[in-house]
Order: C-alpha cells, then structure tokens, then sequence
C-alpha cells in the first residue's frame, strides 16, 4: 500500500459511518388520475380538485385547514391572528420559517403573495393576449388575475405592520377574510424566486413555497416529483421523495398498487373497493369531503319553469337509496348546502326536502304536468358513480310521474350550452371555506356559476346573498342563510343536493396514514409512518 | 414520374386543408375551449378572460381564418392548456411514441410475415390452422383487453414488469408486445392470403412444371408477388407510427403522442390537435407515396403505366 493511500485510511474511517446515517427514509410513490389540469402548479390557475389534492405538499397559507380532523382553521404560516375591525385581519408571522429557496418567509413574501404581482400583475396590461402566455415574462395569465380578484374581491391592501406582523385589509366589512385567505389560492410563495423565474410558466411549472416538499421535477402528463423539505417549520417530512405519476386508467392504478410499483393510488371507485381490499396487504382508505353533490334545475326550461315541478323533483329522489346502493354508505347526505364546520353558521335544524312520493305526485298534478319531456344533460362519470346515479335518479322520478331523459354529452360546455334542451344537470360545490359565503353565495350567488350561466335567478336570494357577504351581525347571518336556503333549495329549488361526495385512496396496509377530510394528500410528519 | 408525384403533393395539400378544416369545425362547434379547460368549478369571470384572451369570442369564422392565417405564416399556435408552442410539445413527444411504435412495427414484420407465408405454403395443414387460431385471436382481441391482460399475468401476478410508466427500458416490454401481436396478427392473414392467390396463378404452375425447385418458385416468383398487397398494409403501419398507440398508451400511461391527443381533443386544445393530425396526415400521405413508388420498384409494368402517365 503506498503512502498515499495509508494517508487516505483515517477519511474513510470517518466517511463510512457518515455513509451509514444517509437518507434512508423511503420514497413514496402515488398514482393519480390527473396531476394537473392547466399543467400548471400556480394555484390560482389550477383551481381543480386534482389541484388541491396536491398543493398542500409544497405550498401553505397562513390559515390552514385541519384536513385529518375536524376542517377547522388552524395555524400555519401565521402562529396567531386577530381582527382589528370589520375590514381588518392582523396577522402574526411564523417565525424562522424557511422556503425551498432557503430563505427565510418575511413580510414582503406576505404582501407578493397576497396582494402582488404573483395575483394581480404588474397592472400595465400585457402587449399581446393570453396566446403568449408564458413567453411575455412574469405577467400572469388574465385568468389568474381574475381567480384572484374572486376570491378577494373586497382586497385593498396588504400592509407591513412591521417585520413579522402583516394585515390584511378590506375595503368593505367582511367576516370571511379568514377564511378567504385560508384559500390555496393565498399560498405564501418566494418573491424572489418569483422575480428570478424568468417567465410565468417557468414559474408556475415550479414554485418555491414552505411546504414539506419542494417540487423539484415536473413532466407534465407525467409525472411530479418532490425532496423532502427538510428545514420544515413543521417537522423533519418522514419521505425522503414523493413521486406522483400520473396513470388515467382506474384499472391501471390498482394494478400499479397491487404489483408493488406504486404505495398509494388515488380516485378509487366505490365499486372496487372490496377488489382491492380482498388482497389483505392492501386497503382502502377515504371518507366524505367538503364537496356535496347537487343537481341544478334550469328555471328557464319549459316544464321547469313552475317551481312545483322542481319542488316534486326534490321529493322523488330517495338520496338514502343512492348512498346505499353505490356508495356501501361510505359517503353522507347533508342537511342542505351546508357542512358541519360551518360552526356557529351551521343550521343544524334544516335539512333537504324528505323523500316522499306521494308528494311529488301532489305537486305534479297541482302544476298540471303531464308527461312531457325534461332533458337531464350527464357526462359519462366524471363525478363517481355519476352515470349510475343519473340512471337511478331517472327511475325514481319516472315512479313519481316524472319523464326525465337522461342525454349523455361529452364536456362541460356542451352541459351548459344555453338553450330549450336544458333541464336538469349534475354539479358539485366545494366548500371552500367554513362559512355559506364560500359554497352557497360563491357559487349560486349573483355573481356564481349558477347565475352567471343564466340557469337560475331569484331576487330576493341576491339581495341576501349580498348581505350574507357584506353583514358582521352573525345572528343576522344565520337568518338570513336560512332564508336563502329555503328559497334555492325549497320554494324556488334552483338545485338539490344529494349526498357528499367522497374521495377513496387504495394503499399498501402496512404504511401508517390518514386520509384528510377534502382533496389534500397528507404526507407530513405525524400522518405518514412506514414500517420499520 | 414528375407528373405522378405532383398530382399526389397536390392531392396531399388537398387532403390536409380538408382534414384541418374539419378538425377545426368539429372541435369548435362541439365544446367551448374556455370552459372546458377552466373547468366547472372555476370562477366565472376566469372563464370569461380566458375565453377573451384567446380570442374564443370572435365569430367562428374570423377564429378560422385567423388559424390558417397563422399556420400559412408558419405559427402552429400554442397549447391553450399551458401556453407552450404546440409543435414543441408535440416534438417532445414523438420519441416515446416512436418507442413503442418502432419495435412494435419490427415485431408485425417478424412475426406476421413469415407466419402468413408459413401458413400459406402449409395450408390447411396443422401448422395453418394454428397460425390462423392466432392470428384470428390477436386480431380480434382489442388492445385495450390484450394489454390489461398483459398487465395481469406479467406486472400483477408474475411480478416480472412494471405495470405502466416510461421510466426504462422494461416498461415498454408489455406495450410494445400489446401492439406488436395485434399488427402481426392482421399481416398475418394479409400475408397468407396474398400468397395463396398468388400460388393459385397459372405462371407458378408453369414454373414448377418446368422443373424450377419449390423453394425457388416461391422465392423467386410467389414472394414478389404477394408483396404488392403487403407493402400496403405494411405502407399503413408505417403511416400509423406517429399516433397508432392512442388506446396502448393509455392502457400504459405512457407519455406519448397519442395521449397527447386524447388529452388535447379532450380539452378541445385546438393547436394541439390540430398540430398532431397535421403530422399524421404528413406521415400517412408520405407513407402513401413511398408505398406508390414501391409498387413501381416490384412491378416493373406500373412503372411502365408511370412512365406513360409523365409522357
């Protein structure tokens, strides 16, 4: 052995036990249907239910969302917040808390996020239209903007109280601020690697946020795959790597589990639970989220003009039925457009027009209905079970007197074209925040889909849904949601709920996890344990 | 010769107008880009500037010469989806798509071709009725089901493949075996049936009767033969490379051209679509005009039809 190599002994010496402490925590590989519709990660742009499942991972709010538990707000980028008025919110920044970047979140990454270019651009207008996009440097898409100016509409600025302390300040009185910016919308991201980025789609390709992993490869239609953060405010994330691959195929998906290539596959039907769950080293896991399921009636179609009919409409459907039949029961009905985690907000007293033929039947004959057509328009399950529940549905109302055909289409636009052949259609709202202003005004309000769509109207809903966004007096609020509920859901239906919709994710047993309450795969310390 | 080819270029250009025009009206008139793309949750106003950015509010008809305009100006558009160049994100995924298409084409050849004329020589023997029994099979069987069972026998119960994906060399094994037994299949039984009318011609009769050995009456005057009807078909799997693996693909998540397609006319990502039926018809129309030529080289009486068609 020469000199030189003898001299060389003592490093590897020290060397091997360094090599034995390396990262041995796993990777965690996920198959999903979709990892993002816009091939985007920039929120705003992405406001899809494929979205939210995985912006949790590498982007956080001040407000976040207890998902695991009981959806509640709970501390995250902010320790601590307060109102100062009606319009304000005080904000207590997380200390020491650092980006992907490696720098530490300040109150300017605050104010960017929030109230800054990332949402709301430069405000000198772009040269070119969106075809551009990407290519024009960091201007967001006008689609961005306009996500942005919805979800906070009153928004007059963001303010730096002093270093650590930011408010959020509204022109106009608003109770939802919070909730608002518990959005994944508001995610706190890095302004400076936003001004490093280049262009917009770089950018949005690869935002540097807080979360436990930084995205650090992002093939579109392909594949995500994230490092573990491992200066996590949060804890140590107990995955050295997520990897998400995008496998459209259901079928696809379980065989990827169940031959051992991937650990967890998302957006599993009812139907195949019990096929996975025969293979005891796998189960599936999955509860209701804060998405209900609806049908919405078009006011303006020839039969559905009289609110009897709608009314009858309501009273045919058998929601228990459906629930049971093709959900095993592993989803719920909720009393309305309303979750549990409304709080104070929730009217624990209401609750959807009961099933009850001869009813529907009483409403028919008192609207003299005799059998003609209404049009059900229908996709082919994008929702899960959506056919089956469409066919089900049909039936239920055909034993009510009801002639309701079901017409299959192909997207959205072709569900919602205007026109005499719309009747009836499925949907599904996102409570988006734990007050009604998030679900029932933000969607059926008279700046809401609903309305924007010329499918329903109702004035004196808008008037209340105008306070409902604007009052403080809480005890007016609940009144007020009542009677809004009352009004779309009974005496004028603009839709019908019908059960919660449910997210199922197939893993392998043997990895400690818990499915959260809405969209998001929790993947941090504390809900994710592999075996020793 | 000259005259020969600039009537199929002309015919070609025809072609393409005709097929980008038709995409154009189809995906246009049945889906809203804006909407679909934006999705039924997204805010209306987003939907609004989206559909204003891209010119979605324009008449149909200025939305359709403003595209030929630009594809005349050499500008293929951009993916509304994520604003990126549609040729380069249709050029980026040629290559996994030629991964599988390329072997799998090998494979038709390999497998089909001397299966059919094995067969034909062999016919109604054991040996014919077997490759029939599986050529019958692979034909049939759709793509979807061959590969789900594939996957079953190999990923799921043997353990020995990854079940989908492109992340090596072992993931392409079972697309490629899905798509190369269902070509090989169909050769197959165009192989054999060519080579049995072929050997039914007076001219080998004639040969084997004047003492020429089997072997070189089938080399020699049967094969040329039978190969005009092949080239065809073979001219129209070489069409098929580009974007002959939609439903494979998908079946294996594999990032290629034709899951590209699916996504794009999907989300009505007219550039997209557009982009990639521009190349299909480029590649078939060009495989068209090889296959035209070919005929010429195995038939020496076409080329003599050729020659007094320029004259």
């Amino acid at each position: 052995m020469r000199r030189r190599d003898l001299a060389l002994l003592p490093a590897i010496g020290l060397a091997a036990p360094a090599l034995a402490q390396s990262d041995q925590r796993p990777t965690v590989t996920v198959a999903v249907q979709k990892i993002s519709n816009s091939n985007t990660l920039e929120t705003p742009r992405e406001q899809s239910n494929v979205g939210f499942r995985i912006s949790t991972l590498y982007a956080e709010s001040l407000i976040g969302t207890n998902w695991t538990g009981d959806m509640g707000q709970v501390p995250e980028l902010a320790s601590a917040w307060r109102r100062v008025d009606d319009r304000t919110v005080e904000f207590d920044l997380r200390q020491g808390v650092k980006m992907h970047d490696g720098r530490t979140m300040s109150a300017e990454d605050v104010q960017f996020s929030l109230a800054g270019a990332r949402l709301f651009g430069s405000g000198e207008g772009r040269t070119r239209g969106g075809i551009t996009a990407g290519q024009d440097g960091l201007e967001p898409q006008p689609e961005v903007i306009a996500t942005a100016r919805r979800t906070f509409p009153g928004l007059e600025r963001v303010e730096i109280v002093r270093e650590g302390v930011v408010r959020f300040i509204n022109r106009t009185p608003d109770v939802t601020i919070e909730g608002r910016v518990a959005q994944n919308v508001g995610v706190i991201l890095s302004r400076a690697a936003f001004e490093a980025a280049g262009n917009w789609l770089a950018w949005a390709r690869q935002p540097v946020g807080t979360g436990p992993y930084r995205v650090v490869e992002f093939r579109p239609d392909q594949s995500l795959t994230f490092e573990a953060h491992d200066d996590y405010w949060g804890g140590r994330p107990p995955a050295r790597r997520v990897r998400i691959l995008e496998v459209p195929e259901v079928s696809s998906r379980i065989n990827a589990l169940i031959s051992g290539e991937v650990d967890f596959a998302t957006d599993i039907p009812p139907d195949q639970v019990a096929a996975v769950e025969r293979n005891a080293r796998f189960e599936v896991l999955g509860s209701p989220i804060n998405n209900i399921r609806l049908i919405v009636f078009d006011q303006n179609h020839a039969m559905l003009r009289n609110p009897l009919v709608r009314r009858a409409m309501t009273h045919a459907i058998d929601r228990r039925a459906i629930v049971e039949a093709l959900w095993a029961g592993r989803t719920e009905i909720p009393r309305g457009m309303q979750l549990e985690f409304f709080g104070d907000m929730y009217l624990r007293e209401w609750d959807n027009p009961r099933f009850d033929l001869a009813e529907a039947r009483r409403l028919l004959r008192e609207a003299n209905y005799r059998g003609e057509p209404i049009p059900y328009r229908c996709l082919n399950n994008y929702y899960i079970n959506q056919t089956a529940t469409a066919q089900v549905m049909v039936e239920m109302w055909r034993a009510a007197g009801l002639n309701v055909q079901l017409q299959m289409m192909e997207n959205w636009s072709q569900i919602q074209e205007p026109g005499p052949t719309r009747g009836v259609r499925d949907w599904s709202n996102t409570h988006v925040f734990s007050d009604p202003v998030g679900s029932l005004a933000r969607a059926m309000g008279p700046g809401g889909p609903l309305q924007r769509n010329r499918e329903w109207t109702n004035e004196e809903f808008n008037r209340l849904s105008v306070e409902l966004e604007g009052s403080t007096d809480r005890a007016r609020r609940r009144v007020v949601f009542q009677r809004m509920l009352a009004i779309i859901e009974r005496e004028d239906p603009g839709y019908m709920v019908l059960h919660t919709a449910a997210t199922f994710v197939a893993k392998r047993r043997d990895i400690q996890w818990k499915a959260s309450r809405g969209w998001p795969l929790d993947f941090r310390a504390g809900n994710l344990a592999f075996p020793a | 010769m000259l005259r020969f080819t600039a009537t199929r270029l002309v015919r070609a250009a025809i072609t393409i107008v005709m097929v980008v025009t038709f995409a154009f009206v189809v995906l246009r008139l049945s889906g809203d880009p804006a909407q679909i793309i934006m999705g039924a949750d997204a805010p209306p106003e987003a939907v609004d500037a989206f559909r204003t950015a891209w010119g979605l509010d324009e008449p149909l008809w200025v939305q359709y010469i403003s595209y030929f305009g630009a594809i005349f100006s050499g500008d293929l558009g951009r993916s509304m989806r994520d604003g990126r160049e549609a040729i380069v994100l249709v050029l980026e995924r040629i290559p996994a798509t030629l991964a599988l298409t390329v072997p799998a084409l090998v494979i038709k050849l390999a497998l089909g071709i001397p299966a059919g004329i094995l067969a034909a020589l062999y016919r109604n023997s054991a040996l014919d009725r077997a490759v029939m029994m599986f050529a019958v099979a692979g034909f049939t069987i759709p793509s979807f089901v061959l590969g789900l069972l594939l996957v079953l026998l190999f990923a799921v119960q043997l353990g020995w493949l990854p079940s989908g994906g492109q992340e090596s060399w072992r993931h392409a094994i079972l697309p490629v075996i899905t798509l190369g037994i269902g070509g090989a299949a169909a050769l197959a039984r165009f192989t054999r049936s060519a080579m049995l009318e072929v050997l039914g011609q007076p001219y080998i009769r004639t040969a084997s009767a004047k003492g020429v050995a089997w072997r070189r009456v089938v080399a020699n005057h049967a094969l040329p033969n039978a190969a005009i009807p092949t080239v065809t078909i073979i001219g129209f799997m070489f069409g098929s490379l580009i974007a002959g693996a939609v439903v494979v693909e998908s079946v294996f998540s594999w990032p290629g051209v034709g899951r590209l397609l699916v996504t794009a006319v999907a989300n009505r990502d007219l550039a997209v679509v557009q982009c990639i039926l521009l190349l299909v018809a480029m590649t078939m129309i060009t495989a068209n005009l090889v296959v035209d030529l070919l005929y010429g080289v195995l038939d020496p009486r076409l080329r003599g039809g050729a020659r007094k068609a320029e004259a």
